[in-house]
């Protein structure tokens, strides 16, 4: 297996949007033709405002958007021209981890069901195989067994997310999209969310797309950081470089705008 | 006298059939003129409750149990509903979390401003009122205020619509603005803004601020005073810069070693955490 995961080149998104019947759509560029590449086993984080285009790279790389242009190359292979079958083993080796564990569950679901789905969709396992692993995957994300039977609103925000990524590690992915995992979790919470993805990450040999608006998380987690701006790369850094020496002048705002308690 | 205001013992209970949920339980703490007093806590501490307690905005099934609230020598708790009325907004104006809910998206944000004028500002007629509105619009900083005035939230960015949020609270001049985790839902940098803008408000107009947030970043910035508070107690307070140096209360210190800061914590270590076995209440409290 090759060291680069993701080569993305030149990748573009337009959204039209339609004014009225006689008028000309509008076109808003998500995108602006962006070039990275995400190595394996790193920790790749895009920052930026609402509205710079981190979620919009993510939607594109999990296939659930088509880009305009550009290619996404997922192991040496043009994910965006991917069919059927093949585009159904793309999709179990790449998982994402939503940012609000309330909606992103099923409330009519038990946790062992939420879980055991993508196994139930994607391979051929028996039952009682599947019941086996969802065991093993809430042990390895901090859960209760008993916790088997429960429904998501029986549960705090931490533990909801903890369901999440649960579910995301099921299928062995090669990679994690983690969109803003964090960020409507508290401060305590947020800590040992952060510890558990580091922790599984060690374990599972994964490699993370991290998309973060929080600047302290971002720095504590990540390997590389691409701070994006109204749908363009500004800079793309090793973490230390980039806050020793930002070179954009929107990384130097962005910088300066974290709240810290340090002086 | 040097409080604003002061809160007693107060104590704010929700029942249910499982039980009764002592959300506020036993509380007091003191707002000085012209300061920012921040509470911190996470979800469920209590921190909310304390604030729309003083406001006493608390409904059914939360009953405020006991205690004083204390604005300028008198106690808010034992006012008839119609002179809270003339309370809020006036005297003591909120600001939400949510720009995107908390304004009517069917009235202009003149409209709006103006209807705190209209209420509780009287003696004033229409072109008076409008003058003001164009006035606080400027005042927090939003472009073109007489353009503005008949703009709908919808054509507004977040941050826009959050200063819209604070001329509204602030068009009274209200002795003390309670700010509901303002900045939660805003981008990093137009937090700093709205934070600047704050601090800037309170220079000018000599606001006292309660200021209730989950994030100590934030904190550090504003706060001349902090109380931390935990299921529904206080377990610390203390000056914002005796808090940061040196924080006495096991829970307040859980807290502050859970967040990384950039360029102290090495980088990924294993965060600290607030240990859910833990029972931090049975600490004494720090109250310095």
């Amino acid at each position: 297996m090759s060291e680069t995961i993701y080569e993305i080149k030149n990748l573009q998104k337009y959204y039209e949007i339609n004014l009225g019947l006689f008028k000309k759509p509008k076109i808003i560029k998500a995108l602006n033709g962006i070039s990275f590449d995400v190595k394996r086993g790193e920790v790749l984080s895009l920052v930026g405002e609402s509205g710079c285009g981190k979620s919009t790279t993510a939607k594109l790389i999990l296939k659930i958007e088509e880009p305009t242009g550009g290619e996404i190359l997922f192991n040496g292979e043009d994910i965006t021209k991917l069919q059927h079958h093949e585009l159904e083993e793309y999709r179990k080796k790449v998982q994402i981890i939503f940012q609000d564990p309330y909606s992103s569950l099923n409330p009519r679901w038990k946790v062992g069901s939420i879980i055991g789905e993508p196994l139930k969709l994607n391979t051929n396992m028996r039952d009682i195989e599947i019941k086996e692993r969802v065991l093993y995957l809430m042990e390895k994300v901090g859960m209760h067994p008993d916790w088997y039977e429960r429904y998501p609103h029986q549960f705090s925000g931490g533990q909801r997310q903890r369901i999440g990524i649960a579910r995301a590690l099921a299928l062995n992915p090669e990679i994690i999209v983690c969109d803003e995992p964090v960020s409507a979790l508290d401060v305590s919470i947020q800590a040992q969310v952060l510890n558990l993805l580091l922790d599984l990450q060690d374990e599972f040999n994964l490699t993370y797309i991290f998309i973060s608006h929080d600047l302290s998380v971002v720095e504590h987690i990540s390997d590389r950081i691409v701070v994006m701006y109204f749908g363009d790369i500004v800079e793309l850094k090793s973490v230390d470089d980039l806050f020793k020496n930002p070179e954009a002048d929107y990384t130097k705002k962005l910088l300066s705008a974290i709240p810290t308690i340090k002086d | 006298m040097k409080n604003l205001l002061e809160v007693k013992n107060l104590k704010t209970f929700f029942y249910s059939d499982a039980g009764v949920n002592k959300a506020v339980n036993d509380v007091s703490f003191e707002i000085p003129k012209g300061k920012t007093v921040c509470i911190v806590g996470e979800s469920g501490s209590g921190k909310s409750i304390t604030s729309l307690s003083i406001l006493r905005l608390i409904d059914h099934p939360g009953v405020i149990e006991g205690g004083e609230v204390i604005l300028d020598g008198k106690d808010l708790l034992k006012l008839s509903d119609a002179q809270m009325r003339k309370i809020r907004g006036r005297e003591i104006s909120m600001i939400f979390q949510e720009p995107m809910t908390s304004l009517n998206p069917s009235y202009t944000v003149g409209y709006q401003i103006d209807e705190a004028l209209r209420l509780h500002q009287k003696h004033l007629n229409k072109k008076q009122r409008f003058e003001k509105v164009v006035e606080s619009l400027d005042l927090v900083g939003i472009p073109d205020p007489r353009e503005k005035y008949r703009e709908y939230p919808f054509k507004l960015s977040g941050g826009q619509r959050q200063r819209v949020m604070i001329a509204i609270a602030m068009a009274c001049e209200p002795k003390l603005l309670i700010a509901d985790e303002p900045t939660t839902a805003l981008d990093v940098t137009i937090q700093a803004q709205v934070l600047d803008l704050m601090k800037e408000l309170q220079d000018k107009k000599g606001t006292s601020i309660l200021f209730i947030t989950h994030d100590l970043g934030v904190v550090y910035q504003i706060a001349d005073e902090v109380v931390v508070m935990y299921k529904g107690h206080i377990v610390e307070k203390a000056s914002a810069q005796e808090l940061f140096k040196d924080p006495r209360h096991p829970y307040t210190k859980a807290l502050l070693h859970s967040i990384p800061i950039p360029g102290v914590t090495p980088r990924k270590s294993k965060l600290d955490t607030v240990d859910d076995d833990v029972d931090y209440l049975s600490f004494p409290k720090e109250i310095r």
